[in-house]
């Protein structure tokens, strides 16, 4: 009898292929329910976040009336809109150069903009901290900008240069030929083909930048404090509901967004799931 | 002038414009002048030579045909002419002008891909509109004449849909509109009808010529199929190993083929060995196939050169009171194709070669029956080995 024994079909079927299923179920909803549970709680009327006393709004009237809140929300709001667009630019800007043209340090280049994946990110950001200090950069939004640049960039270079290396150069050979200059090849035909990466890049740089914990932690500076940052320090004076509350409607903005990313895309990974 | 009413506009600021004003009919493509020359072009990549010692003209509104099989050079050929590679050694010149240097986006030629390359991001309409775009040619013009182009290939129905939409010839005639629409001095087609059945590409090969004839741009044509070069071309260059090895008409490369190669190449080619017996300036005497032939002009070889014999299938005569020139074969076998016969006889000297004739509805002779096949001095061709 040969070690390796093929399975018997039934048990494939049943096991292999039916399982597989239950087991993706059971872990998403393993992993979806303290979500929730938080979601469930930000209704309660009560002040506690584990014995339900009865519906109310309250809280979340509470959020969107605190001040702090809402200079925090406004904070990541433009940490996030202006790294997001920096970064896209930049990592769009340098995937078409890596995947485009042959220039010395090509590979030192594409090697460097993906550095930032594999560094712990708190070392990156005392690293940035003790190099502000030393420049004399006063922290505050510039300092924290840079920061969550830092962190988005390879993400944003890495699925614009998928886009590119994708991309159909017998088309720019088609532009030039009839009779665009490189500029307008790259604007009129490159750049809308690649259109579609730019803003996938751009919502997940922001995405990324709007969660930040760690980076903002070393760069914020005084009233530059940022949503995550806020609801941390909340969390030191005790939980209540209102985190909570505060925490559903950041799942609604994210959901949101996600839907509205997704609508796109939708028809596409649904055909694909279909074999 | 384009005598069709749906042509394009006539109002054009391009400067290739004035000449599409000419009638095409006045334009012999034997007396034209050159439009685009390469003079002693060689094109290497890294250790491979691709192009050697190139000299080739074309002439100012014919239809000019590259033939080779592939990796023969022909698409290099049109590259370099459409500015997508540089010559290593060599000028290129279009219109007189010297462009070795000049960027693809700056020469007055257009190019229909193989793979057509319109852009998946823009309408139909809008594809067409972009060589007049990049001139900066203002909106209402560009769109009439964008329209104009692709009425021209009967596309005006499908301006607003998107290139994924259409089928693979409907992609062929906007592609055609795009590379037209700016009234380039040269189109180039690399291969255009490849990808395309049968009975479209029939149909696209009769368009494609008449559309040539009608606007009168010299047409560059690049392709591995013989049957297409000869029903389109008024000249054919058959290419091989980075050379062109024969240049002439369809006719002539047909009738006249000047190697062994070019024979076998165009056309179906019987070739048999054969010996020199004599030769002068009346013809040459020839012993093949078990038999004595009278071959028309002189071969510069002495007596008892052996060589090779070709004709064509359909000149092989079966009448013998036609000539004296004949052989004898037995009949081996018949193939029905429709149109014609093909029969395969079998030599005296163990050749075997091959007559056709038409399906005429005559009697068919027996299988095995020994018959006289006579051939005309001027239909047999010598080829050294």
């Amino acid at each position: 009898m040969t070690p390796h024994r093929a399975m018997p079909n039934w048990f494939v079927r049943r096991f292999v292929y039916g399982i597989s299923g239950w087991v993706t179920l059971l872990s998403y909803l393993f992993m979806l329910l303290p979500i929730v549970v938080l979601l469930a709680f930000a209704f309660n009327a009560g002040k506690s976040t584990v014995v339900w006393t009865g519906f109310s709004l309250k809280w979340f009237e509470k959020v969107v009336t605190n001040r702090n809140i809402i200079q925090a929300l406004q904070v990541s709001l433009i940490v996030a809109v202006a790294s997001a667009a920096l970064s896209t630019m930049i990592g769009a800007a340098a995937a078409v150069a890596i995947t485009r043209r042959a220039f010395p340090g090509r590979d030192i280049l594409s090697a460097a903009l993906a550095a930032p994946l594999v560094l712990p990110e708190i070392v990156l950001s005392v690293a940035l901290l003790v190099f502000m200090s030393f420049a004399g950069v006063t922290l505050g939004y510039t300092t924290m900008i840079i920061g969550h640049i830092l962190i988005s960039i390879p993400f944003a270079t890495l699925i614009v240069r998928a886009a590119a290396s994708s991309l159909d150069v017998r088309l720019e050979n088609a532009a030039a030929d009839l009779g665009a200059n490189e500029w307008q090849t790259f604007y009129m035909v490159t750049l809308p083909q690649l259109m579609p990466s730019i803003l996938t890049a751009f919502i997940l740089s922001a995405t990324l930048s709007f969660d930040n914990l760690v980076m903002s932690t070393f760069t914020s500076g005084v009233g530059t404090t940022t949503l995550p940052l806020r609801i941390y320090s909340m969390l030191k004076l005790g939980i209540t509901p209102e985190i909570n509350a505060l925490g559903a409607l950041m799942v609604l903005a994210n959901v949101t967004i996600l839907l509205l990313v997704m609508s796109r895309y939708l028809p596409l990974i649904l055909k694909t799931n279909r074999r | 002038m384009i005598p069709d009413a749906r042509g394009l506009p006539r109002a054009s600021p391009h400067p290739v414009s004035k000449r599409m004003h000419m009638s095409p009919s006045t334009t012999d493509p034997r007396s034209a002048k050159a439009v685009v020359e390469l003079k002693g072009v060689v094109k290497r990549f890294a250790s491979f030579t691709a192009l050697r010692q190139m000299d080739l003209t074309i002439r100012e509104g014919e239809f000019f045909t590259m033939l080779g099989a592939s990796g023969c050079g022909k698409t290099t050929t049109l590259r370099l002419i459409a500015g997508f590679e540089l010559p290593t050694e060599g000028q290129i010149l279009i219109a007189g002008q010297d462009v070795s240097d000049v960027p693809a986006h700056l020469r007055p030629v257009h190019t229909v891909f193989q793979n057509y390359a319109l852009f998946p991001h823009l309408s139909v309409l809008d594809n067409v509109a972009f060589p007049l775009k990049v001139h900066r040619v203002a909106k209402p013009e560009r769109m009439e004449r964008a329209r104009a182009a692709l009425d021209l290939v009967q596309m005006g129905n499908f301006a607003d849909r998107r290139p994924s939409q259409l089928s693979g010839g409907q992609q062929q005639r906007v592609a055609l509109a795009r590379a037209l629409v700016n009234e380039p001095r040269v189109l180039l087609l690399d291969e255009p009808l490849g990808a395309l059945d049968l009975k479209l590409r029939k149909e696209m090969q009769a368009e494609l010529k008449a559309m040539q004839r009608r606007l009168g741009i010299t047409f560059i044509f690049v392709t591995h199929d013989q049957e297409e070069a000869l029903t389109m071309s008024d000249r054919i260059a058959l290419m091989k190993g980075g050379e062109i090895i024969q240049l002439d008409t369809p006719s002539g490369l047909y009738d006249r083929p000047a190697s062994a190669y070019v024979a076998d190449f165009i056309g179906e080619t019987n070739m048999v060995p054969a010996r020199i017996l004599s030769s002068d300036a009346q013809g040459t005497m020839v012993e093949a196939m078990g038999g004595q032939l009278r071959v028309a002009g002189s071969f510069d070889q002495p007596a008892g050169t052996e060589v090779k014999l070709a004709f064509r299938p359909e000149r092989v005569g079966e009448a013998v009171s036609e000539t004296d020139n004949s052989v004898e074969g037995r009949l081996a076998d018949i193939e029905f194709i429709g149109t014609d016969l093909r029969m395969t006889h079998h030599m005296a000297d163990g050749s075997r070669i091959v007559l056709r004739r038409q399906n005429s509805g005559l009697a068919v002779p027996d299988l095995g029956e020994i018959r006289k096949l006579s051939f005309r001095p001027k239909d047999l061709r010598i080829f050294g080995l």
